[in-house]
């Protein structure tokens, strides 16, 4: 288990729990209503605006706690959903016999190899802006990826010798997903959910910074878009208090889940583990 | 004999779970099923169906999502607007909405087997014109910026590979996956405004100066300038990926025969690095990833292109959005998904050519 304290999965696990004690703690910690015109237009960073105000005089500080919500209610959100289809369908073709299997794998090809932001943005222009279809599309073209990886590892957990001898003493099939398949696949699941919140988050506010998220959203994404925007900015010293907090936001809870993804991989890839 | 591992396979196993590791996060890296082995008919196949599935999704998203393009011609502020059914009806009559799907189908085929995109709403101009514009400028981004990964990528892998475990690995190693976080938008703003505006060494939008009076290699130079940024930019996300890969290959060749043989005749190390153990290494993993690459990277042009201005398909596409430039939208959406798609053919392609295993 010396994995848990290597330092990636130490540094990820801290920065990953403090933006999630920003989302959680949001309304009682931000000094002011993200939406409310606290102050004038563009204050630089004070006592009373931590981080400045935006063009139209909303506190940035308050709006960067508020931002670690939706960006991780999005990305967690169609992270968990592409990862629960991603094993319905891997599981499900790996058991359903070969030919299924075929027709299953060559499908999720071409999924794999249709351009996610290209089609992602049309289909965001066709729909409109709004939260739950944004999870469920991004949910929708990452779920292959994975699915093919769960695939793959329940092919392999059903040739293994525990469930041969366990057919052999009599264990009937539903009773060896339950007690055998499964639990053996728990530990990749984890893995690569977390190592796909860090995309998804990146995808979402990606999207956001095109101008495809809900406009009166609080998000880390939006600001910069609503900044950057702005062209006459990058000759203000307000570009110093409008980007860079967003930025470095999205960037370092990015790199939270990236890192715990790396960090956890020895723990739970096999091929490691005989050697800890 | 010695037999070593096949370099693929081991780059392959090492990141075996971790699909983006060859990318940036958040852009589409693991399209097109890469690095694995199948013959030529399957990957044609693979193609066309593809395409095919593009193309269809093209005409059929639209039709099938909420959100309707006629009432947005009517008035851009639709919903609160009561629409008039008759100059609907017209608009839908003109536009051939109101024949049976299939016939509107074979329809788009025919218009887009003659090249006809439609008419952009927002310039008034046919589609395939806007792009005829616009196409030179993303692929130019897209070969500098995967030029730029690339070498930096592979000379930092065997750097690193050389020198595996000591200091200079992990920096490099921690600084590519510090690099892959940083979404390519913010560090494109960072860029603009402290190279293009603090200290005024770039050019802050556009491909190139409005000015007529410039001869051919003024010309050159002013567009190479205005390239220069976005294109650093935009490879930055994806050296990490290169670098992953040369440095797995190349730790695989260290213990090789040839290595140890060209040691003890008093080679040197330079000679064995880059002359040896890194041509080896090369053809089959990494002139691959290059291409693999190369469709993930043209995804990335959406952000660029709008970060920095640059006239490009992406920017096309982005900023039809706003003006419900539906047109533009599925045309420009159509060619740059064909283009990656494209770009992933080649890949598979070229590794079929390289690997014998593949053949037959």
């Amino acid at each position: 288990m010396s994995a848990l304290r290597s330092p990636l999965v130490v540094v990820g696990g801290a920065v990953v729990v403090a933006v999630a004690a920003a989302a959680v703690f949001a309304p009682v910690v931000a000094p002011y209503d993200p939406t409310a015109l606290s102050g004038g237009a563009l204050e630089p960073p004070s006592a009373d605006h931590l981080l400045g105000t935006d063009v139209i005089g909303q506190d940035v500080f308050s709006r960067i706690l508020w931002g670690a919500r939706s960006s991780l209610l999005v990305g967690g959100g169609a992270a968990g959903l592409a990862i629960v289809v991603a094993i319905l369908v891997g599981v499900l073709s790996a058991l359903a016999g070969r030919r299924v299997d075929v027709v299953v794998m060559r499908i999720l090809d071409v999924a794999l190899a249709l351009p996610r932001l290209p089609l992602l943005v049309l289909v965001g222009a066709l729909v409109g802006p709004s939260r739950i279809a944004l999870i469920l599309l991004i949910a929708f073209v990452f779920f292959p990826g994975p699915a093919r990886i769960f695939r793959s590892q329940a092919l392999n957990v059903r040739t293994r010798g525990f469930i041969e001898a366990s057919q052999g003493f009599g264990g009937g099939s539903l009773y060896l997903l339950r007690r055998h398949v499964v639990p053996a696949m728990g530990p990749i699941v984890i893995e690569v959910f977390v190592a796909l919140i860090g995309r998804t988050i990146l995808f979402a506010a990606t999207l956001a910074f095109l101008g495809l998220a809900d406009p009166t959203e609080v998000s880390w994404g939006l600001m910069l878009n609503q900044a950057l925007l702005e062209t006459g900015l990058y000759f203000t010293p307000a570009w110093t208090w409008l980007v860079l907090p967003a930025g470095f936001a999205i960037t370092l809870v990015v790199l939270g889940f990236t890192f715990l993804g790396v960090g956890l991989e020895p723990l739970l890839n096999p091929r490691w583990k005989r050697g800890l | 004999m010695l037999t070593r591992p096949h370099p693929r396979d081991t780059a392959q196993e090492t990141f075996a779970f971790d699909d983006d590791v060859r990318g940036a996060p958040g852009v589409d890296v693991d399209a097109g099923g890469a690095g694995r082995r199948r013959p030529l008919r399957a990957i044609a196949i693979s193609y066309l169906v593809t395409v095919f599935v593009l193309v269809t999704l093209n005409f059929l998203l639209p039709r099938a999502l909420p959100g309707d393009p006629i009432l947005s011609l009517i008035d851009p502020a639709a919903p609160t607007r009561v629409p008039i059914e008759e100059l609907r009806q017209e608009l839908e009559a003109f536009y051939g909405l109101d024949r049976p799907l299939l016939v509107q189908y074979v329809d788009y085929l025919g218009d887009l087997a003659r090249g006809d995109l439609g008419v952009s709403i927002r310039y008034n101009r046919p589609v395939a014109e806007l792009i005829g514009e616009r196409l030179p400028w993303t692929l130019l981004l897209i070969v500098a910026a995967m030029g730029f990964a690339t070498i930096v990528g592979w000379v930092a892998g065997v750097h690193s590979a050389w020198r595996r475990g000591r200091p200079v690995d992990m920096g490099l190693l921690t600084v590519f996956l510090t690099l892959r976080s940083f979404p390519t938008f913010f560090l494109g703003s960072i860029a603009l405004f402290v190279l293009g505006v603090q200290l005024d060494l770039f050019p802050l939008a556009g491909a190139r100066s409005t000015s007529e009076l410039m001869g051919p290699l003024a010309r050159a130079v002013d567009i190479a300038h205005h390239l220069a940024l976005p294109a650093l930019i935009m490879a930055l996300p994806f050296v990490g990926g290169h670098y992953h890969l040369m440095r797995a290959s190349i730790v695989t060749e260290l213990g090789a025969d040839y290595l140890v043989a060209g040691r003890a005749k008093g080679l040197g190390e330079r000679r064995l690095k880059y002359g040896y153990a890194a041509r080896n290494a090369l053809l089959p993993v990494v002139t691959l990833t290059a291409l693999h690459l190369s469709a993930a990277v043209t995804t990335e042009a959406i952000v660029v292109e709008t970060v920095f201005g640059y006239p490009g398909l992406g920017r096309l596409l982005v900023d039809a959005v706003p003006f419900r430039d539906y047109p533009t939208l599925q045309a420009s959406f159509l060619i740059l998904a064909f283009v990656v798609v494209t770009a992933n053919l080649l890949a598979d392609l070229l590794y079929a050519a390289l690997d014998p295993r593949t053949r037959r």
